[in-house]
């Protein structure tokens, strides 16, 4: 590399995508960073290269945002894996285009989201999915994910999910939805002014849900995942309003797929090792990094946009990703006399989004009685193995927090670093000890955040080294 | 489970694969996860305490979906991209449903 990478955005999904095409058009040398084989992360998921003419409207859409990001001249790390970070604003990276390390003067980090789980009896049976897994087979690989499909969860998503599947071919047995929505929907009718594609969007996929007599149900929720060796149906129920299921009101349902789609989870752990100061905010998914009017965190010349920074949709990512790349390009003396008025240009949709946020959250933010479907024998930690009763026990032997159920039980500690179980973990220590989340913490992610290989390590070793005798 | 028949959707290139010794058809682009549900494998991971596992996230952040490729063990299923003769050992062996 000739001249040296000034801006490094991490994830190519809508907010980072639109980070990196306005950091480069102000003029500066950005890198985006991604560890699939394709730009566009999970809204933009496009359809695996060697496919042909099977892109979606909505694909071209995300297919033609990468076609400007690549004329503005940004750096492509496609199969990178951002795996660690340190507090001086280092990253280090696994992939075959990208170098093993990088310091550069600003990081915007647009590292999107995973699914929040949920613990139920039967939910690590093979079969059992997140509705991202679904929608990823479908988009990319134009697989049905199963033949008898059950949808379980909240939020709009789903119905779209739901609509695609069908329209695919696919047997939808139900959607569940646990919000009391039609009870709460009213109060905030008047924020989808405005909102006319996701109008539209809604509106199709409930037509098509109806032309298939798809039951779609609202306050109803999974209680148990039923098969042997894999799915063969579920146990759902009724909810309250506090999603806790109705005694006496449970139904078998045959399938053999369920799609769990109860929201996501802010992936915040680089902002962390980055030295992001965090804040807990349930509405936004949980910990979320702090924020300038800019997008900058408490990390100087560290910027996170997007779903990775609270739970948002990809219409904010994009509009945050704008911001950012312009404010970090000024900050670098690219346009730095103009950054201030093109962000204030921003601003109208800026606020529009976080509107909509806003009425999503308070329709779609999952109730306590979530927390509470899991047994003894129940499952939390997917990777090690570890089920209530074993929390229950640490907890007996006197442990009290999140660090410390982790230290004697495991928890937390497999391939998947805790993205699928800390949540759980966290719920079940807080409910047996009597104490809020926040009493009981978090446990501070760690590098590697992904399974990497010893060499790519020793590459990491190598190249520090290499820069102090320098 | 099944791959979907659309007009004017053409896969990549037919290739074989081998899972578990048996010669199993797959298409440029799939991914081994793809690959195995559509060849009717709903689980391929057995854990520690000897249970089925298969995919689960779907976007490479769970590492459920692990098989040996090639002779490399830990290789995530739904992030990897099937290749002509990749010989794939799941530690799960199941009864295939296709």
């Amino acid at each position: 590399m000739t001249e040296p990478i000034e801006i490094v955005v991490v994830g190519a999904g809508p907010g980072g995508l639109s980070a990196a095409l306005a950091a480069a058009q102000a003029g500066a040398r950005v890198a985006l960073v991604d560890n699939n084989r394709q730009p566009g992360g999970q809204y933009f998921r496009q359809p695996a290269r060697e496919f042909r003419g099977a892109a979606s409207p909505h694909q071209r859409q995300g297919a033609d945002l990468w076609q400007r990001v690549q004329a503005a001249g940004v750096h492509w790390w496609a199969e990178t894996t951002a795996w660690g970070a340190a507090e001086t604003r280092v990253l280090t990276l696994a992939g075959n285009h990208a170098p093993s390390s990088i310091q550069p003067p600003a990081i915007i980090l647009a590292t999107g989201t995973y699914e929040r789980t949920v613990a139920f009896p039967g939910w690590t049976l093979p079969g059992v999915m997140t509705a991202g897994a679904a929608q990823t087979l479908l988009k990319e690989q134009h697989l049905l994910p199963g033949k008898k499909i059950l949808l379980v969860g909240t939020g709009p998503l789903q119905l779209v999910l739901a609509a695609e599947l069908v329209r695919a071919g696919a047997h939808v047995v139900a959607v569940l939805e646990g919000a009391p929505i039609f009870q709460k929907g009213a109060a905030h009718l008047g924020s989808l002014w405005g909102q006319w594609e996701r109008v539209v969007e809604g509106a199709s996929s409930w037509l098509t849900l109806a032309s298939h007599a798809v039951p779609y149900r609202t306050s109803w929720g999974i209680v148990a995942a039923n098969g042997n060796r894999q799915v063969a149906g579920a146990t759902i129920a009724r909810l309250d309003a506090a999603w806790q299921p109705v005694a006496g009101s449970e139904e078998q349902i045959a399938c053999d797929t369920i799609c769990l789609g109860y929201g996501f989870i802010p992936f915040t752990a680089l902002a962390q090792l980055l030295g992001a100061q965090m804040t807990w905010q349930p509405e936004l998914g949980g910990d979320v990094p702090t924020r300038d009017a800019n997008l900058q965190t408490s990390a100087p010349g560290v910027y996170a946009v997007g779903d990775g920074a609270g739970i948002g949709g990809a219409a904010l990512a994009q509009v945050e990703g704008e911001i950012a790349g312009i404010a970090a390009a000024a900050q670098l003396g690219h346009h730095a006399d103009t950054a201030a008025q093109k962000i204030q240009a921003l601003l109208p949709r800026l606020t529009r989004e976080r509107q909509f946020q806003k009425m999503y959250a308070a329709l779609f933010t999952p109730g306590a009685g979530l927390d509470t479907l899991a047994r003894d024998e129940t499952i939390l930690c997917r990777c090690e193995e570890i089920t209530q009763a074993d929390v229950r026990r640490a907890i007996a032997l006197g442990a009290n927090s999140a660090g410390e159920v982790k230290s004697i039980t495991r928890g937390g500690m497999g391939d998947c670093q805790g993205r699928m179980c800390s949540h759980l973990l966290a719920h079940a220590i807080a409910r047996e000890t009597q104490q809020t989340l926040a009493q009981v913490g978090r446990v501070r992610p760690r590098p590697p955040l992904f399974p990497t290989p010893i060499p790519v390590l020793g590459q990491v070793q190598a190249a520090r080294a290499e820069e102090s005798l320098r | 489970m099944s791959r979907i028949q659309s007009a004017g959707l053409q896969r990549g290139q037919p290739v074989t694969i081998l899972v578990n010794g048996k010669r199993e058809s797959a298409y440029l682009g799939e991914t081994i996860a793809g690959a195995l549900l559509a060849a009717g494998h709903r689980a391929w991971r057995r854990t520690r305490h000897g249970e089925p596992r298969g995919l689960f996230c779907g976007i490479g952040v769970c590492f459920d979906c692990t098989v040996t490729v090639n002779g490399a063990p830990n290789v995530r299923a739904c992030q990897t991209p099937v290749a002509e003769g990749m010989i794939i050992e799941t530690d799960w062996v199941a009864e295939v449903n296709a």
